[in-house]
């Protein structure tokens, strides 16, 4: 159970992935107008609906657990609830779409629905977060807008297991809380350390990295006293509201763009840099631990890795190698000349994900203790990793040669 | 000169790597478009800071970065008027025949020889570390390029001028004085 | 009469960021900021006749000039700086560059770029700046180059 499980669902950008409440199902959006849902027979992940009905590209997905409904947001401007009901002329069970009128002029960009699985939030590209509950009257799904103070679209959302409070991060280089909370849909949640007497659209916090950078990953503790945020300037910050005090962890690697916490002290974080890392802390302070992608162990393609990494696994006096560097220094050529190494080994990353990251949520354990993490990225594949598998973080990327 | 190649190009590939962070963003101006960010340039908290990467006055790099698209401007260097002349033609081919290339501007930004234009769709049907890996081929490649095509140009010079003034020479008469001057 | 057909709707949106608003202006004030940086300037001069490299760096770096109306300040530190790059041998570069706070080295890998936008201006020479950029990505990674391109305190 250690080594990655890694399903190639296809060749195109996955770009949201939900998995159904008992883990059978998964529902994802192949870079495409439609949802593909994928049931599990055995090991292998298996077509068994495809759900039509946006025009434009799908940017996000969740699946309600409890309520088995699926909503789904599009650069269309619409959201749809997804309900599972018995078709009357065959019998089967078919997903049936509820259009809910977001009333945004902008691209949807993000979705999740909130813990009581009641309202949903959208974020949107109109500078607005549209939070949408049920009107049992009217018999459809009508929506309010967070719109102050956001000056940008908003890149992705979280909600607080209060059912109540909101984190939203956007491209205007600010995290954000806000309440959501709705009359009546919510009962009046108690005071935490967000702040007590909170109606709707009022900012609990505006919290940003020194350094700037659009805001991609927001995340609450599985508590929610803490809210974690990773931005385009390759940093995570951990926000404890009641100093405030924010940990800003400076990273050497590339931007994450998705994070999910897998239990008080620690959390994972993805994105371009194609494999998922592990921080841990408290209020005293956090920092890197490690990553879940094993790259030192060797993959199955054996000999190819040799000239990728700076020559410390070939012999150092071997002619080849030795004649690759010095060509390397005077002529700047910086692959290698002999025809075999320079086709086979530059394709593959070491990592299991050949792509960015775009996803990552919690797959089993609770709450408070995620066991595992599922992964979907730009590269096609789906992967589910062991929370506790936490290798140390080496400077070997294969074919994303720094030198 | 030529030891401030290798981290001239390493310069280059850790900006390049630094700047393909892209990902899919709808355009917030015009509603259902979905626009490279750093050619419309109307929305500034979108775009980055541009980085220039200079090995002297005559060899720069520009990149320029967005959220989801990334402008790479390339001053190739040309030290005389031949290569400038060579420089020039050599990237016109290049650029009217940019929709096989894919990723190459028909048009290089002004103070530029050559313009790339790299988007998200781009990132995500190819590899990251090859379109890089291109780029900096393209760069090594296209300087020897230019000067083989120099030096076959003043071969074939060369040749051309001689085999055109031996036919004079050998003419009898007053012609003779004539072509000594030229030839000098 | 036709003239609303040439305005730029775009530019009367309030809602529109501006550059100025995407990041915390500094809180000193433009002469003071001037101040400093001349004071840096001495104080670079005196390190650098003692050979102390790194002592240089950490003064010139820290408390770096951003921002509109500090122009002067600004050009003076980069002066300033590439006097530093300049006078250091590359083997001690490797080192220097690791004894730097990841704060120093983003404002440093901001500068090398700064210089190499510039490349006949003042003392700025290429190889030695590509030389010391080599070296800071080696220690600092690729987040120090995002770092350079995210924020917009433009030194």
């Amino acid at each position: 159970m250690s080594a990655p499980e890694v399903h190639a669902l296809g060749t195109t950008p996955i770009t949201s992935h939900a998995f159904n409440g008992d883990r059978s199902q998964v529902a994802v959006s192949l870079n495409s107008n439609d949802v593909t849902i994928y049931s599990r027979q055995g090991k292998e992940w298996n077509v068994t609906d495809t759900l039509s009905e946006h025009d434009k590209l799908i940017t996000s997905i969740d699946w309600a657990p409890n309520s088995n409904r699926i909503v789904t947001s599009s650069q269309d401007r619409n959201a749809y609830v997804w309900q599972e009901t018995q078709d009357p002329q065959t019998g089967k069970m078919v997903w049936k779409p509820t259009l809910v009128l977001l009333r945004v002029n902008r691209a949807a960009t993000f979705v999740r629905w909130s813990p009581n699985e009641d309202k949903f939030a959208v974020a949107t590209g109109a500078r607005a977060i549209a939070i949408c509950s049920y009107d049992e009257e009217n018999n459809w799904w009508v929506s309010r807008h967070l719109k102050k103070p956001i000056r940008s679209t908003v890149l992705s959302i979280d909600w607080h297991p209060n059912n109540v409070l909101l984190a939203a991060g956007s491209a205007d280089m600010k995290a954000r809380v806000f309440s959501a909370y709705i009359k009546d849909v919510d009962s009046r949640p108690p005071p935490s350390v967000w702040g007590e007497r909170l109606p709707f659209n009022t900012v609990c916090g505006e919290y940003s990295s020194p350094s700037g950078g659009w805001v991609h990953a927001v995340g609450f503790s599985p508590t929610g006293d803490v809210l974690a945020f990773a931005s385009h300037d390759s940093t995570v910050s951990i926000v404890y509201p009641s100093g405030p005090v924010i940990y800003t962890i400076k990273l050497n690697s590339l931007p994450y763009v998705t994070l999910t916490w897998t239990a008080e002290d620690s959390l994972v974080a993805a994105g371009h840099d194609c494999q998922p890392i592990v921080f841990s802390g408290s209020a005293g302070g956090w920092q890197l631990v490690g990553t879940l992608d094993d790259t030192s162990t060797s993959k199955s393609n054996g000999g190819t890795r040799g000239f990728g990494v700076a020559g410390s696994q070939v012999g150092r006096l071997n002619s080849a190698a030795f004649h690759t560097f010095r060509q390397a220094d005077s002529r700047g050529s910086s692959s290698p000349t002999s025809a075999a190494g320079s086709g086979a080994t530059d394709t593959e990353l070491l990592t299991v994900h050949q792509n960015t990251i775009t996803s990552i949520r919690p797959f089993s354990g609770s709450a408070e203790k995620v066991d595992q993490v599922s992964t979907t990225g730009v590269d096609g594949r789906l992967a589910i990793w062991d929370v506790n598998n936490v290798a140390e973080l080496t400077g070997k990327m294969g074919a994303l040669r720094l030198h | 000169m030529s030891n401030t190649l290798r981290p001239y190009l390493s310069a280059v590939r850790s900006t390049l790597t630094a700047a393909l962070t892209l990902e899919n963003f709808s355009s917030q101006v015009v509603e259902r478009h979905n626009k490279p960010e750093v050619e419309v340039g109307g929305s500034k908290e979108v775009l980055l800071n541009p980085l220039t990467i200079s090995r002297n006055e005559n060899e720069r790099v520009l990149i320029e970065s967005s959220v989801n698209s990334i402008r790479l401007s390339i001053k190739i260097k040309q030290a005389d008027e031949i290569e400038r002349i060579l420089c020039h033609k050599f990237a016109r081919f290049m650029m009217q025949r940019a929709e096989s290339f894919i990723v190459l501007r028909r048009k290089p930004v002004p103070g530029y020889d050559i313009s790339f234009l790299i988007t998200n769709g781009h990132t995500e049907t190819m590899l990251k570390h090859k379109i890089v890996d291109f780029i900096i081929h393209f760069m090594e490649e296209v300087d020897k390029e230019i000067s083989e095509m120099k030096l076959s140009l003043n071969a074939r010079a060369r040749v051309v001028a001689e085999s055109y003034l031996t036919t004079i020479i050998l003419e009898t008469g007053s012609f003779f004085m004539y072509p000594t001057s030229i030839i000098n | 009469m036709d003239s609303f057909r040439k305005i730029d709707i775009d530019a009367f949106d309030e809602d529109v960021l501006l550059e100025t608003e995407l990041y915390d202006a500094d809180p000193r004030d433009p002469a003071q900021v001037l101040d400093d940086a001349k004071a840096k300037a001495a104080a670079v001069r005196s390190s650098l006749s003692k050979g102390d490299i790194p002592g240089a760096l950490t003064a010139v770096l820290d408390g770096a000039p951003y921002g509109p109306n500090v122009d002067e300040a600004k050009t003076l530190a980069l002066q300033t700086l590439v006097t530093i790059l300049n006078s250091t041998k590359s083997s001690d570069v490797s080192n220097i560059v690791k004894s730097l706070s990841q704060d120093q080295q983003d404002t440093l890998m901001k500068y090398i770029y700064k210089g190499m936008a510039m490349p006949g201006w003042g003392d700025v020479s290429g190889s030695v700046l590509l030389g010391w950029h080599e070296k800071l990505t080696e220690a600092a990674g690729i987040g120090c180059i995002v770092r350079t391109m995210t924020d917009r305190r433009i030194v």
